[in-house]
């Protein structure tokens, strides 16, 4: 997309956030699966990429969204004691702490990115979050029009 | 003897150490400045920007590009030395990443000005000087969003070793070949992949002399930095910052890697982390911060100021 | 001449910084106005604000890759200060022997590649010539004992600071690590032909002085105030109280680091991004000082060592005390060279400098307001850390070396301006022949 044409879609009216979820295969990728079958409602907004743990996301996939485009980025795994690969959502969460902070540092709001836990059987966890900080972006208007 | 090959060593807004470094080959220099005609170089002949511009373009072999462009007149330099180097070098971390002068972009100009020239405990009610002074660039972008460069040869300084090598290898015209290992590649110490239960800043304790310093909880960056300078602060007992940048290919985000690599060492809890890494912004970017994701988005927000 | 005439100089060469010189003749031909234009500066005084303050030490080397010691010790002096610490005895032996290796080497460059190709060449011989590789051409064994000294202090540099260009080893309460007894031999073993070497320097030095009496008593003769550390009025770079000398040479203070807002002024020019340095009680311009190798041999009393202290008072005979000859700095230089040296010597025949009691291991950080101050060669150099009660820097100051002494670079640029323009002085001058003709 040109600079231009992205200008026009982030300043106009019916601009809608960008967020990547990244979740974690045998949880919340689950989980997202079953908010699905169930019917439970959650915004469009999200574009969900699987991973087979949250230990495996390189926090540049996060930081790299957010330069690429996306307006808020969610990460959604295994509850902390039940990853299947015992603790790599422990280093998640510690690698989480350090992002969101040099987020904050580098001038973004910190709300535009999410961690939670939710399991294969917490469709509504789920859909709860993803609601959350679609809305919380949505207040906060584009990552580029957050300069004005 | 073969005919000397001509260069130009430029500088944009640097602390110099670079060519303290090329300096630092001692008496290797003898070999090596009798092969080189000299066309620029400010700190060593006197030749003028005048002089640097009326050569023809591409006319110069090689320039070295030191620093970055924090002023006009840094990046009129920059441009003038594409213009007229066959091969242009990004010399040392500034020149590659940004740099430490690229920690300016964690404030804006104006704060920086006012604390600089307006106010501080020997300042007061100064001006920002403004006759015979080129403006400054609001934010530092890295050299490479400005002109292309051939070569990228990173470290605060580059060690005179690796100078030494990339410059030989320019004089036979050959390729600058470089190990793409990491710090740790060269560390003596013993790793044990243990997870660490806290992390201490550098003061605290007496480190063991033979243990990787990560597991002793001490942050280091060895992993997520390029091996280049083959451990010198490691193996002398010191954490590693990064100074030579990412690993390759060196568009990574390092300060990214380092917190990756800090998250598997010491899954704990949040809260013990913050406690000691108040700034991580200003700890894993501190060499690449122009360069990376967030400095991006940093760079980004001042354009829209000044649209 | 009846127009007005803007003469640019544009960079200054061999110099370090970034900077161009602009001199204005006015239409009675007499010199209007010199202004030393510093073209950059790159804020670190803001970015260190939010860094943890032990982290300080390994940032600001990164001000002047010429003279990074210096930044990581008053750095690291400025965080003791503030957190209240103090290293075991060994780490400030070791970090004496740091800041004297690079006060060697930086002495050593700076007469060689910085000053000499003119003495060698004559001031006219041309650019691509008057050079540091013009002189390892034409005067091989000069340059090659040159290179040796650099070499030595660049390399003990190494030694005690693990990276010789911006070193990393200095930490609040000691160092971080300890010289070994292995490597400290390999040291004292080169230390007679290091001394070898510096006694040529000397000689060249001494015959340079000679050769270019004329010029050093005549040309930018500018009395300014003085400024310098001593310990106790003796000459010392690590530690001590900051004396200020007046013109007249009358010591106006010695005052304590801690103290230096009261006596230091930085005054805002508005075309250089150098502030202009002096001394606050006298004002601005009034208290213009310089600092620098000349300044700190006019503010002390005597040198640390013999072999100095007879070189300075050869030095005094010819240029006096204070001596405001700006062509005196280069032979100021080599007895800070040959102080260098010896103390060297002493530090590594020191059983204590092998000590592994270099650390403390139970430094806390406090809320503190932190000064440290050492001399770096190009002068007194001021680092000052305001930080929150968990060490995060809240406020710096940086009162840089070379800064010290830009207003004094006007003032005896103006003088040498006037005597060339005005009184065509230069022209009478007796220059020696260069000592290679090209
Ligand atoms: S890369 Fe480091 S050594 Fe080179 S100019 Fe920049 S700060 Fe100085
Ligand atoms: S993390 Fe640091 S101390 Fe550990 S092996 Fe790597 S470079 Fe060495
Ligand atoms: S160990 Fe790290 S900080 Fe030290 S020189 Fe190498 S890259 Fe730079
Ligand atoms: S497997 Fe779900 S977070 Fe590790």
């Amino acid at each position: 997309m040109t600079e231009a044409a992205q200008e026009t879609k982030t300043t106009s009216e019916d601009w809608e956030p960008k967020i990547v979820a990244f979740c974690c295969n045998w949880c919340s990728y689950a989980g997202a699966d079953l908010a699905g079958t169930s019917r439970i409602q959650y915004p469009p907004n999200a574009r969900i990429i699987r991973v087979n743990c949250t230990g495996r996301i390189d926090p540049e996939f996060i930081l790299a969204a957010l330069d690429m485009g996306a307006d808020g980025v969610l990460v959604s795994g295994c509850h902390p004691g039940d990853c299947h690969y015992t603790s790599g959502n422990l280093k998640m969460r510690a690698r989480w702490a350090l992002i969101k902070r040099a987020v904050e540092q580098a001038g973004i709001d910190p709300r535009r990115i999410r961690l939670q836990w939710a399991s294969a059987s917490e469709a509504q966890i789920f859909a709860d979050g993803v609601t959350l900080l679609t809305e919380q972006v949505r207040k906060l208007g584009p990552l580029r029009g957050q300069w004005r | 003897m073969t005919e000397p090959v001509s260069v130009a060593m430029g500088q944009g807004s640097s602390c110099w150490g670079c060519y303290q470094s090329l300096v630092d080959i001692h008496l290797r220099l003898a070999d090596v400045l009798p092969k080189l005609d000299i066309k620029f170089w400010a700190c060593v002949a006197d030749f003028k920007h005048k002089d640097l511009e009326s050569y023809p373009d591409g006319s110069i072999a090689v320039g070295f590009y030191e620093g970055v462009a924090r002023t006009e007149e840094d990046l009129h330099l920059l441009k003038t030395m594409r213009k007229k180097c066959k091969t242009l070098i990004a010399f040392g971390s500034c020149s590659c990443f940004g740099g430490i002068p690229g920690l300016a972009n964690f404030y804006d100009i104006e704060d920086a000005l006012k604390v600089k020239f307006k106010d501080n405990k020997t300042v007061s009610g100064g001006q920002v000087p403004t006759e015979n002074v080129p403006p400054f660039e609001p934010v530092i972008r890295p050299n490479s969003d400005y002109v292309d460069f051939d070569i990228y040869l990173p470290g605060c300084p580059p060690t005179s070793d690796l100078i030494f090598t990339a410059v030989s290898a320019l004089l036979e015209g050959k390729e600058i070949e470089l190990p793409p290992y990491a710090v740790c590649h060269y560390c003596n110490r013993e790793k044990k992949e243990t997870p660490i239960p806290e992390i201490l800043r550098p003061y605290e304790g007496v480190a063991d002399p033979d243990r990787c310093l990560l597991e002793q909880g001490y942050v280091c960056l060895g992993s997520a930095t390029w091996g280049l300078c083959e451990g010198q602060c490691v193996n002398r007992g010191a954490t590693c910052r990064g100074c030579f940048g990412p690993v390759p290919p060196i568009s990574q985000d390092q300060g990214a890697a380092g917190v990756g690599m800090l998250g598997t060492y010491a899954p704990i809890e949040p809260d013990k982390i913050l406690e000691k890494c108040k700034d991580p912004l200003g700890m894993f970017w501190r060499f690449s911060y122009p360069s990376s994701h967030l400095g991006r988005i940093r760079i980004r927000r001042e354009e829209a100021k000044t649209k | 001449m009846t127009e007005e005439r803007v003469i640019k100089i544009d960079p200054v060469t061999r110099l370090e910084g970034h900077g161009a010189l602009t001199i204005t003749l006015g239409k009675d031909g007499k010199v209007k106005d010199v202004q030393f234009n510093v073209t950059s500066t790159r804020f670190f005084e803001k970015f260190l604000e939010g860094r943890p303050m032990e982290e300080a030490p390994r940032i600001v080397p990164r001000i002047c890759g010429i003279c990074p010691i210096p930044h990581h010790l008053a750095s690291v002096k400025a965080v003791e200060a503030a957190w209240g610490v103090t290293p075991p005895p060994a780490a400030i032996k070791l970090r004496r022997l740091l800041i004297e290796a690079k006060q060697l080497s930086s002495h050593a460059i700076h007469f060689y590649a910085l000053a000499a190709p003119d003495f060698v060449f004559g001031p006219f011989a041309p650019p691509g010539v008057r050079n540091v590789a013009g002189v390892l051409k034409h005067l091989p064994d000069v340059a090659v004992q040159a290179i040796k000294l650099m070499q030595f202090g660049q390399e003990l540099c190494r030694a005690v600071g693990a990276k010789a260009i911006h070193p990393t080893l200095g930490i609040p309460g000691g160092m971080l690590s300890p010289l070994s007894e292995d490597v400290r031999d390999e040291w004292l073993k080169q230390i007679p032909e290091m001394m070898e070497n510096l006694q040529k320097t000397v000689d060249l030095a001494k015959k340079v002085v000679n050769d270019y009496i004329d010029v050093i008593t005549k040309v930018a003769v500018t009395p300014t105030y003085y400024v310098g550390l001593t310990n106790n009025g003796v000459h010392d770079i690590y530690d001590g109280k900051v004396r200020v000398m007046n013109p007249d040479g009358k010591v106006e203070v010695d005052f304590d680091p801690q103290d230096y807002p009261k006596y230091v002024g930085e005054h805002v020019p508005n075309h250089s991004y150098a502030t202009h340095i002096y001394y606050r009680p006298a004002g601005y311009p009034d208290g213009i000082w310089r600092a620098n190798t000349l300044a700190r041999c006019n503010v002390a009393d005597k040198m640390a060592t013999p072999m100095a202290q007879a070189a300075l008072e050869e030095m005094r005979e010819l240029v006096g005390r204070p001596s405001h000859h700006t062509f005196a700095y280069h032979y100021a230089r080599v007895v800070e060279m040959v102080q260098a040296a010896e103390n060297i010597q002493a530090l590594l025949e020191d059983p204590e400098i092998v000590s592994t009691d270099v650390k403390l291991s139970d430094v806390e950080p406090r809320a503190g307001d932190g000064v440290g101050i050492v001399e770096a060669p190009r002068g007194t150099l001021i680092h000052n850390y305001e930080c929150d009660e968990n060490g995060y820097i809240v406020r710096a100051n940086l009162i840089v070396a070379t800064n010290n002494n830009i207003a004094g670079i006007e003032k005896s640029l103006m003088d040498a301006a006037r005597f060339i323009f005005e009184q065509q002085g230069h022209k009478d001058l007796k220059l020696p022949d260069p000592i290679v003709k090209v």
